[in-house]
Parts: structure tokens; C-alpha cells; sequence
């Protein structure tokens, strides 16, 4: 074949069955596998599916069932059955998601999809998509232990509810994807995701109620965004509050989180 | 055989170019060091041709380049008439690539590899087919980390030629194989070229290059040192053919530099080495025959493309 005779596709051009390489057709397939290739990991699986569930019933069963103020005037198991429906989304995020990305890293995955004409931010987005299914069916998972257990409360402001669900899915999931493309080993991403989520655990609404928290102690809560996350989707569901400011500092830790992606995302290329 | 034209009905013609790659003046430096430096080659259309080089020499620096996997400094470089920093997108569909070092997921199955590929190249090529053309059938529920390196190399042959490429970028391929698994993975770029594609191979196993390309290009300090043949490298740069065999009596050795074509004799012990032209061999075989000394572990041996990388690298280290 001589060469003038080559010829080449256009992609903007082909018929819908070749644009296996743009947008959506190429992050659904890719999300499809990454699916199947998490639930495979049954040890991140147990953790981010167990785990939760199992502390909401040591804690919510902990501090009686009596409305109390150190849990702002609400049940304890009311506050913590609205807490951790956040837990597994920073389990996930933090955990999950970054030894997810750092394990392509480590492993050059990442460079043989780019040579595959398939861009790293289509590969996270796929895994990130991944972790948004996972998180709403942990969250629909603590919802189920709770029901039978403790109950579950009245949601008393859904779409604010559902605002604070939304907004601290997406936030979080973007620092884990900083955090991933950050680190160059699954094991440096599962020691940093082990530093981030235990804190953010504890004082994020996942341990003790706030109020008994000191003063060093609460003021390092506030900075943390899964204290907010948890904050954003506990106070409209029990009626406590707006979740206003929290949505407000979970859009300043979303904006850091993007740019940071898109800084590591360049400096790949270099 | 199905061409790409039948293939894709709305395809663009691409550029005429004579050769498959043109790379011209090529630089890159990573943090202020100088990895390439005026790098400048051609590949042919349905070649094989081997990169050659030191370790950290910029091999894959500059097949990463060539494919538009990293930005150059500076420097042309056309592939299939198409500047790879600029018409990436286009390219995406004519290149096929074996990267170094690079993997897959550990559960990842062999089967949901290529499907997955498949899929995402828009399905030009049943993944079906090219499970069966590379003999992955029997691998296809096994997970990539539990495939042998034999079994890894053939997958990836097998994934970088899902999109039926007209170039494939094959890099240390063979590295950490046993010799039954690299011969095995040379059937298959052999096989890779008869399909239509021309093969860049980057290697530092002189033996695979020997066996393998076409032509071969010597990369040292950023740039190519020497370009050909295998032979015609080896006839230029190789140097002397060798002669050796073992000698109790010195005595017997005297005179033989003065044969025609003998540039050198040394002896170490009992074991002499003769270096000369071709024909040397023969003529210092003969003269010991008439002196009746009968080696016999006499040997002969040419210069070979190891030969030729030592001399190409070691005088540009120097």
C-alpha cells in the first residue's frame, strides 16, 4: 500500500458505533469494568460497607434514647443514624477511590489508556462514578441497619437534605481524586487515606457528639469538610438547622479539591 | 483480509509522506537535563525498526514523543504525515502501543481486557476474533495478575492491535522472559508485520534486534549515533572478526601477526586471541596445520550488532 493511499477516521464523523473513544460511550464501558474490578476488592468492600453500619449500632445504642442537648436536643440515635449516612461516603472517597487511582499510577495503567487515546481524566471520572454508586448504596445500607434498629427520622427539609448529600459526595470525591493522583503508590495512598479518614472519622460526626468535643478539638472539626459533609445532610433531615454555612465550606474545599486535580492532572503530562 | 477502507467508509485520506515516521531535530529535557539532543530518524512504511541504547539514553522518551504521549521541546516529528501534538485525536486511531513497564489491573481477566479495548477502539475488531487469533481463549477468565510473562506479552500484543494500527510501538517487550517466551514473542511481531503494520521495536537485547528489524538506529547522549542494517552496521562500525583457540607452545605462535588480514595476536596463558579481517581465520588455520598444531577448540567468530552498540556507546560516553 503506498502511502498517499492511507486513510485515517475522523472522529467527528463516524457513525455512533465508532465513538467508542469520546465523552460518555468511552467512560461507561470503563466505568462498567472498574465496577466489576472493585467488587473483586472485597477487603476495601467489607470496610466500606461494614464498617459504618457496625459503628452506627455501637454508638447510637451508646448514649440512651432519650432526646439529649449534647447531640444539639435530638435523639443519639437520630443524629447518628443522619451522621452516618456521610461515614462510608469518606470511607470511600478517602480510601477507596485514592488507592483506586494511586494503583493505576503505580502500575503505568494510567499511560497505557493515554496511549489508548483515552485521556487519565476520563479513567478518574469512570472511577469516581464508581464511588458515587458505591455511596449511595453504603448510605441506602446504614438506612437499612437503622430502620429495624433504631428507626430512622422524619426528613424534614429533603431537598436540603439531598443538597448536602449531593454537594459532600462530589466534594469528597474530588480530594480523594487529588489525593490518588497526589501519591505515586496504593500504599502511600492507603497510609495518607488512613490519616485523612480516621480524624475526619472521629471529629467528623462520626465519634463523639460535638459538644462534648473541646474547644482545639472542635475548631480542628470545623476545618475538616467531612464534618461538614455530615453536618450539610444531619441538620436539614432532623430540622436543626439549614446546612447553609456547610454547603457554603464544602463549595470552598470543592474548588480546592478541582484545582488541585487539574494541577496534578497537567503536571502527569510534563 | 479486510482493509481499513472497507473497514471505515468515512475515513480522511491522510497525508502523503515516503516514510512512516520522520522525527528531525528532536530535543527534550526533563529539570534541565538534556535527554534528547537532535535526535533525527526515519522509519519505513511496513518496517521493523529497532531503537537501540543505553539504559536512561531517551528511548522511550522519544517513541512517547513519536506517539504524542509527551510534548517535545523541540524538533519535527511526523507519523503518517500527522504531527503528533497536533492531530493526537487522529492518530489515536492508527497507532497501536506496548509501553514499558506499563500493566493492568490485577483482577482484571483476560477476557474482560479485550472486550473492554474492543469497546473502547468502537469495536472495528470482534474482540472474539482477536482472543482466538492470539491464542488467549483458554486465558480468557484468568486475571492479568496471574498470567505469566509469556501470557502478558501476547495480551498486550493482542490489546495494542485491537484497533487494527498501522504503526505499533512494541517497548523492552521481551524484557524479563525466559528464552522460550522471548522466541515466542518474536513469532508474534513477526506475525504483527505480515498483518500490515510497521513495528518500532525499542530494545537492549542486540540478539532481538539481530533477529528481528529491518533496520536499527543507535541512540546515545540524545542522539542517533549510527543507522541500518544489522549487517551494514556490523560491517561498518562491528570491527575485527576474533580467532581463538588454546596453544601450549608459544613457539608456534611466532610469525602469525605478519599474515595477511591478522591485526593482532595475544596470548594469555595458554589461550590466544587472533584479531583480523574475514579471511584471517582461515589463513591462521591453515598456517597452524602446516606448522602441525591442531587446535581443537579453534573458533572463529564475526562481529555482531553487541559489538557495534559497545563501540557506537562507548565512544559517545567518552
Amino acid at each position: 500500500m503506498s502511502a498517499d493511499s492511507l486513510t485515517v477516521p475522523d472522529a467527528g464523523t463516524r457513525p455512533a458505533t465508532q465513538r467508542g473513544r469520546l465523552g460518555v460511550p468511552t467512560i461507561m464501558p470503563l466505568a462498567g469494568t472498574e465496577f466489576r474490578l472493585l467488587s473483586r476488592e472485597w477487603a476495601a468492600m467489607l470496610f466500606a460497607f461494614v464498617f459504618p453500619p457496625l459503628m452506627l449500632v455501637v454508638l447510637a445504642g451508646s448514649f440512651g434514647n432519650q432526646p439529649d442537648e449534647a447531640f444539639g436536643g435530638v435523639l443519639p440515635s437520630d443524629y447518628y443514624v443522619a451522621a452516618y449516612i456521610g461515614i462510608p461516603l469518606g470511607a470511600l472517597a478517602l480510601l477507596g477511590l485514592p488507592i483506586m487511582v494511586a494503583s493505576y499510577r503505580e502500575r503505568d495503567v494510567l499511560r497505557r489508556f493515554e496511549a489508548f487515546g483515552v485521556a487519565t481524566v476520563k479513567v478518574i471520572t469512570a472511577q469516581a462514578l464508581v464511588t458515587c454508586a458505591l455511596v449511595v448504596l453504603a448510605a441506602a445500607l446504614v438506612v437499612a441497619v437503622a430502620a429495624p434498629t433504631y428507626g430512622v427520622p422524619a426528613v424534614e427539609d429533603p431537598l436540603r437534605t439531598l443538597a448536602g448529600f449531593v454537594l459532600g459526595t462530589v466534594t469528597m470525591i474530588v480530594l480523594g481524586l487529588a489525593l490518588g493522583l497526589s501519591v505515586r503508590t496504593a500504599r502511600s495512598a492507603q497510609a495518607l487515606g488512613m490519616l485523612a479518614f480516621l480524624p475526619m472519622w472521629l471529629l467528623g460526626g462520626g465519634g463523639p457528639p460535638r459538644d462534648i468535643l473541646s474547644d482545639g478539638m472542635s475548631r480542628v472539626s470545623d476545618v475538616l469538610p467531612l464534618w461538614h459533609v455530615t453536618a450539610a445532610i444531619r441538620e436539614p433531615w432532623l430540622g436543626t438547622g439549614s446546612g447553609g454555612t456547610h454547603l457554603l465550606v464544602l463549595t470552598g474545599w470543592l474548588i480546592v479539591g478541582l484545582v488541585a486535580v487539574t494541577l496534578l492532572l497537567r503536571r502527569r503530562n510534563g | 483480509m479486510t482493509t481499513a477502507t472497507q473497514r471505515r467508509p468515512d475515513l480522511k485520506p491522510l497525508p502523503p509522506d515516503d516514510h512512516a515516521i520522520t522525527v528531525d531535530g528532536l530535543t527534550k529535557a526533563y529539570s534541565g537535563r538534556q535527554v534528547l539532543d537532535g535526535l533525527s530518524l526515519h522509519v519505513g512504511h511496513g518496517e521493523i525498526f529497532g531503537i537501540l541504547g543505553p539504559n536512561g539514553t531517551g528511548k522511550t522518551t522519544a517513541v512517547e514523543i513519536i506517539q504524542g504521549l509527551r510534548r517535545r521541546d523541540s524538533g519535527k516529528v511526523h507519523i503518517l504525515g500527522l504531527d503528533p501534538a497536533k492531530d493526537q485525536a487522529r492518530l489515536r486511531h492508527l497507532l497501536g502501543a506496548q509501553l514499558q513497564s506499563s500493566e493492568l489491573p490485577e483482577r482484571l481477566k483476560v477476557g474482560e481486557a479485550l472486550r473492554l479495548f474492543a469497546r473502547l477502539a468502537g469495536d472495528i475488531v470482534d474482540w472474539h476474533e482477536l482472543r482466538d487469533e492470539w491464542d488467549l481463549g483458554r486465558l480468557e477468565r484468568t486475571a492479568f495478575g496471574a498470567l505469566s510473562g509469556g501470557e502478558r506479552q501476547r495480551l498486550f500484543v493482542a490489546l495494542a492491535l485491537v484497533n487494527r494500527p498501522r504503526v505499533v510501538f512494541l517497548d523492552e517487550l521481551t524484557q524479563g522472559l525466559d528464552p522460550a517466551a522471548r522466541r515466542e514473542t518474536w513469532r508474534l511481531v513477526r506475525r504483527v508485520r505480515e498483518q500490515g503494520s510497521t513495528v518500532v521495536l525499542v530494545t537492549h537485547y542486540m540478539d532481538e534486534a539481530e533477529q528481528l528489524c529491518d533496520r536499527v538506529g543507535v541512540l546515545s547522549g540524545g542522539r542517533l549515533r549510527a543507522c541500518g542494517t544489522p549487517d551494514e552496521l556490523i560491517a561498518s562500525v562491528g570491527g575485527s572478526y576474533r580467532t581463538r583457540f588454546s596453544c601450549t607452545q608459544t613457539s608456534a605462535l611466532a610469525g602469525l601477526d605478519g599474515l595477511p588480514g591478522v591485526h593482532s595476536v595475544t596470548h594469555d596463558g595458554d589461550a590466544v586471541e587472533i584479531l583480523g579481517d574475514s579471511s584471517s581465520g582461515v589463513l591462521v588455520a591453515a598456517e597452524l596445520v602446516r606448522r602441525g598444531v591442531i587446535p581443537t577448540d579453534f573458533l572463529v567468530s564475526g562481529p555482531s550488532l553487541e559489538d557495534v552498540f559497545v563501540s557506537l556507546t562507548e565512544g559517545a560516553a567518552r
